[in-house]
């Protein structure tokens, strides 16, 4: 009796003939995702000495001393949450209308021109970044061509300024908002928009009524795919911020590879995750199970 | 409201509608009337879908013009027209609950909140639908998405309902009940039905008029007893189950009568209804229900008996469909006939048995192309 | 019906758009052939640039690295994700959602959270030598998941009544993969391939952790450059031939799948 109800165990819940082909998986994951993510867990609730050395006794130290009086790290966590809603919402503008015209009127060179907004996202970043920084820099190309027809007297100041790091997070994740967005305008069935005609809505209704809706999976799957990178990215506000405008991501690369204090910057990455985790919830309420397709 | 009883509820009038590749609809033109349920008949691609949505302004023609009313639509575009259009697959707001559904029309005409609740509650209940309202399309059945489809345009009180084969995707029985229920419907709303089909059971079932279309033309247009029973044209016939055709030339016998001497060799007498002048009769079809058939060795005098061989015999519950392969003919010419299911039973009318066939002259149908 | 002025105003955003994708990129590239060694001002026209570029053996060095470590992520990532993608689909177990849960998180967290995590799980905890096995799996945690994700899109587009009919017609369960689902799968396969190599080739955060000293791939090379370097007109030389590569790259994948669809 209960050995049958073991040999169901096995069989049935456990599965083991699914071992073979995610067995593999399931070991990585739980190696290298799991484990690391439980490591900076634990060691953010550990001590550390002066010089940032593990001290291994449990303290709450590391996060008093985030968000004590004047921390850098908790301004650059607002900061970071500022900046990312702002290139959230900027890609939202540029990235629906572009994804809504490739949809309407791409024709057979939908393919093309979806392939055209995906490629700059397909080359290395860190180049991406300083494309951007040599054209609004000085020397820049933008100063040094105003400067050239006697527009400006001196170089406009864009660099270093918190607008070149918001301008450098659109840039770099503005394709990650087409994407989702065209996956689900395109996945809306035509006949619902003529139904929707032909029971007296006009263009603008039909669009507020059943277009918006529908696509609203890709929204918070964009949202998801621009809000989580842009809140979390660091090399952004270090080439284009200069030393003036660091973001969480930053000061959490300048801890871990500059000062080598574990410690503190595990705890700011656990805080960092913890923010992460409930905006993707907040996302997935709102945009459904489709959010999570649609990023997919 | 004035007597508008002899303007047909719509027109249409040399209707032209060309794609990239080929011409859809080619010079139709048919008048359907106030109040009854009008069937486009034929199979797909022949234009029926792309005539539908033309009417409901979905589509532009090229040539010619649709009224409704006797006012000429053409400029106007759908969401003023006043008819609403049931889509094959329906075409429910999937992020939208049964009454918000039904109410997306009368919200797009700004009707006062009361009043739109009023008449969603009326609906429902004419549709045997009440409790449904907050539940999503999602969430119901085949046949109950049918009737919000229904009544969400249908509570827009249009001059016109065109349906898109609303029914195609539904088994048997529940097309079999809504077919009866659409019928109670138009005849309690009074609202003229146009509707798009290439089942010829259900337009034969609900129609008070169907014109059967083919490769963009109208081929007849008639109630549904008259197409049944005397299509015009071999396509016809065939697209309405009378499967057994005969090509041949034809003379005429007397007044009324026609000869026709078929391709195979058979001489078939008809009986010209219609006095069709004989120069323009190509063949000659027969229902399959229509053909008795009598044991092999009955001495039969009438018109249009034939000696065949029993060849195949497949149960069809109320009768059984039987291939006879007809006797001293060229080619291997074989009729099909309905056999009643008592008959089929008993020994002389298996397979294999010679059989004498035979039906009465009046059941002949003239055919022209 | 439609508003001409409205649809001028969509027109306006789409350009703006792509211009604002491109157009560095494309100024940049201009500027590639400018004997200005800052390249961001017109002089005259050369390509001496790209000649001193091709005889630095620094970064040539940096491509290569960069080239063997995409290709050995490409093919330990696809192999382990396609079966997973395969089995999650495929089979209930127990621990399924957690499974498909856990897949998700290094594609979602942001990288610097998952890059500081292994850096400091593989210097303090399992002692992994960063440098290429510290990179390799690293990369391969990010990119499994995104062959997972791939293959269960494509699991649920396929008639799976084709592996059943195989084992029907008397074909063993080895023989059935081989003959019916690996066909199949291609499909999902070639796209994570195609989506992991760039991905692994062009990765920053996570390899700049785990890199260690004297392991310089190419965006690492590149960074370093950009701000130690002289001239940085090299930089847009680099930056021209690397938005180039990929762009052709993909317009010739995407062509052959065209027509592979075609002959099919």
């Amino acid at each position: 009796m209960a050995n049958g109800r073991v040999r169901k165990f096995l069989t049935k819940k456990l599965n083991l003939s699914a071992f073979p082909v995610v067995g593999p998986i399931s070991i990585w994951i739980l190696l290298f995702v799991l484990m690391p993510l439980a490591v900076i867990f634990i060691i953010s609730f550990l001590g550390r000495d002066i010089k940032g050395s593990i001290v291994p006794s449990f303290s709450l130290d590391n996060y008093r001393l985030l968000f004590s009086e004047g921390s850098e790290y908790a301004k650059s966590i607002l900061r970071s949450i500022l900046f990312a809603f702002a290139t959230n919402a900027a890609c939202l503008i540029i990235g629906y209308p572009m994804a809504y015209w490739i949809v309407k009127y791409g024709g057979k060179i939908k393919p093309f021109l979806l392939l055209l907004v995906i490629v700059p996202s397909w080359s290395c970043y860190v180049v991406r970044i300083y494309a951007l920084k040599q054209l609004i820099g000085y020397p820049g190309i933008i100063n040094n061509f105003l400067l050239n027809i006697g527009l400006v007297s001196s170089p406009i100041e864009i660099l270093y300024t918190p607008h070149a790091v918001i301008l450098g997070l659109i840039y770099i994740w503005l394709p990650f908002m087409v994407l989702p967005i065209y996956a689900s305008l395109e996945g809306i069935d035509p006949s619902l928009l003529e139904a929707s005609v032909d029971l007296g809505a006009t263009p603008a209704e039909r669009f507020l009524t059943i277009t918006l809706p529908l696509s609203k999976g890709g929204i918070f799957g964009g949202t998801i795919l621009t809000f989580i990178p842009a809140f979390g990215d660091w090399i952004v506000p270090l080439l284009l911020g200069g030393n003036k405008v660091w973001m969480a991501g930053t000061y959490i690369a300048h801890y871990f590879i500059v000062m080598g204090d574990l410690p503190l910057g595990s705890s700011m990455t656990v805080f960092l995750t913890t923010a992460i985790v409930l905006m993707i919830y907040i996302c997935i309420k709102l945009g459904g199970e489709q959010a999570i397709e649609r990023i997919l | 409201m004035e007597n508008n009883e002899h303007i047909p509820c719509v027109e249409l009038k040399k209707l032209v509608k060309r794609f990239p590749e080929t011409v859809a609809v080619e010079n139709v033109s048919l008048k359907v009337k106030q109040g009854e349920v009008f069937s486009l008949l034929g199979p797909s691609g022949c234009g029926k879908t792309t005539t539908l949505r033309i009417i409901a302004g979905l589509e532009t023609a090229d040539e010619g013009e649709v009224l409704i009313d006797g006012q000429v639509v053409n400029k106007i575009p759908p969401y003023r027209r006043n008819c609403n259009l049931v889509f094959q697959n329906l075409a429910l707001f999937p992020h939208m609950t049964v009454e918000e559904n039904i109410a997306y029309g009368l919200e797009r005409r700004k009707t006062p909140k009361t009043e739109i609740k009023e008449k969603i509650g009326k609906m429902l209940d004419l549709m045997h639908l009440a409790g449904m309202e907050k539940r999503y399309p999602a969430q119901i059945s085949g046949g109950q998405k049918q009737r919000i489809a229904l009544a969400r345009s249908l509570v827009l009180e249009p001059k016109i309902l065109l349906l898109d084969e609303p029914l195609a995707s539904l088994d048997r029985k529940i097309r079999k009940e809504l077919q009866v229920e659409l019928r109670r419907i138009q005849k309690e709303l009074g609202i003229t039905f146009f509707y798009v089909t290439h089942d010829q059971r259900v337009a034969l079932a609900i129609s008070d008029t169907i014109a059967v279309m083919r490769a963009g033309r109208l081929e007849q247009i008639a109630p549904p007893d008259e197409i049944y029973d005397t299509p015009r044209t071999k396509f016809i016939a065939d697209f309405m189950g009378a499967t057994n055709i005969f090509s041949g030339r034809a003379a005429l016998k007397g007044d009324r009568e026609v000869r026709l001497e078929s391709d195979e060799g058979l001489v078939i007498f008809a009986f010209n209804h219609k006095n069709i002048p004989v120069e323009k009769i190509t063949g000659i079809s027969v229902h399959p229900e229509r053909i008795h058939v009598l044991a092999g060795d009955s001495k039969s005098r009438a018109d249009n008996s034939f000696k065949g061989k029993i060849v195949e015999m497949v149960y069809q519950g109320d009768f059984v469909e039987t291939k006879i392969l007809l006797l001293n003919v060229e080619n291997s010419r074989s009729i099909i006939v309905h056999l009643n299911t008592k008959l089929s039973q008993k020994s002389q009318f298996s397979i294999g048995k010679v059989v004498l066939v035979q039906w009465d002259k009046e059941n002949s149908n003239i055919l022209q192309d | 019906m439609r508003s001409p002025k409205k649809g001028k105003i969509l027109f306006i955003i789409i350009v703006v758009g792509y211009l604002f994708l491109w157009g560095p990129i494309i100024v940049l590239g201009f500027f590639s052939f400018s004997s200005d060694s800052y390249g961001t001002r017109w002089l005259s026209f050369t390509t001496k640039w790209y000649g001193e570029l091709f005889q630095t053996s620094a970064l040539m060095d940096a491509v290569v690295r960069s080239l063997i470590i995409a290709s050995v992520t490409v093919v330990a990532a696809t192999a382990i994700g396609t079966l997973a993608g395969y089995g999650l689909y495929k089979y209930k177990f127990l621990g399924r959602r957690i499974l498909r849960t856990s897949i998700l998180l290094p594609i979602t967290v942001p990288y610097i959270v998952m890059a500081g995590a292994l850096l400091v799980y593989f210097t303090r905890v399992i002692h992994i030598p960063l440098g290429y096995p510290a990179i390799i799996i690293a990369h391969i945690s990010f990119s499994a998941p995104l062959a997972v994700f791939i293959t269960l899109g494509r699991m649920q587009r396929i008639d799976w009544s084709l592996e059943e009919a195989s084992t029907d017609l008397g074909a063993n369960r080895l023989t059935t993969w081989r003959l019916i689902t690996i066909p199949l799968l291609l499909p999902a396969i070639f796209s994570s391939a195609v989506l992991i190599f760039p991905w692994s080739f062009n990765d920053f955060t996570i390899t700049y952790f785990v890199a260690g000293v004297g392991t310089s791939t190419l965006p690492l090379y590149l960074f370093s450059m950009l701000q130690y370097s002289l001239k940085p007109v090299l930089i847009n030389g680099i930056s021209l031939i690397f938005i180039l590569l990929p762009t052709i790259g993909i317009l010739v994948v995407s062509s052959l799948q065209r027509e592979t669809k075609k002959t099919r």
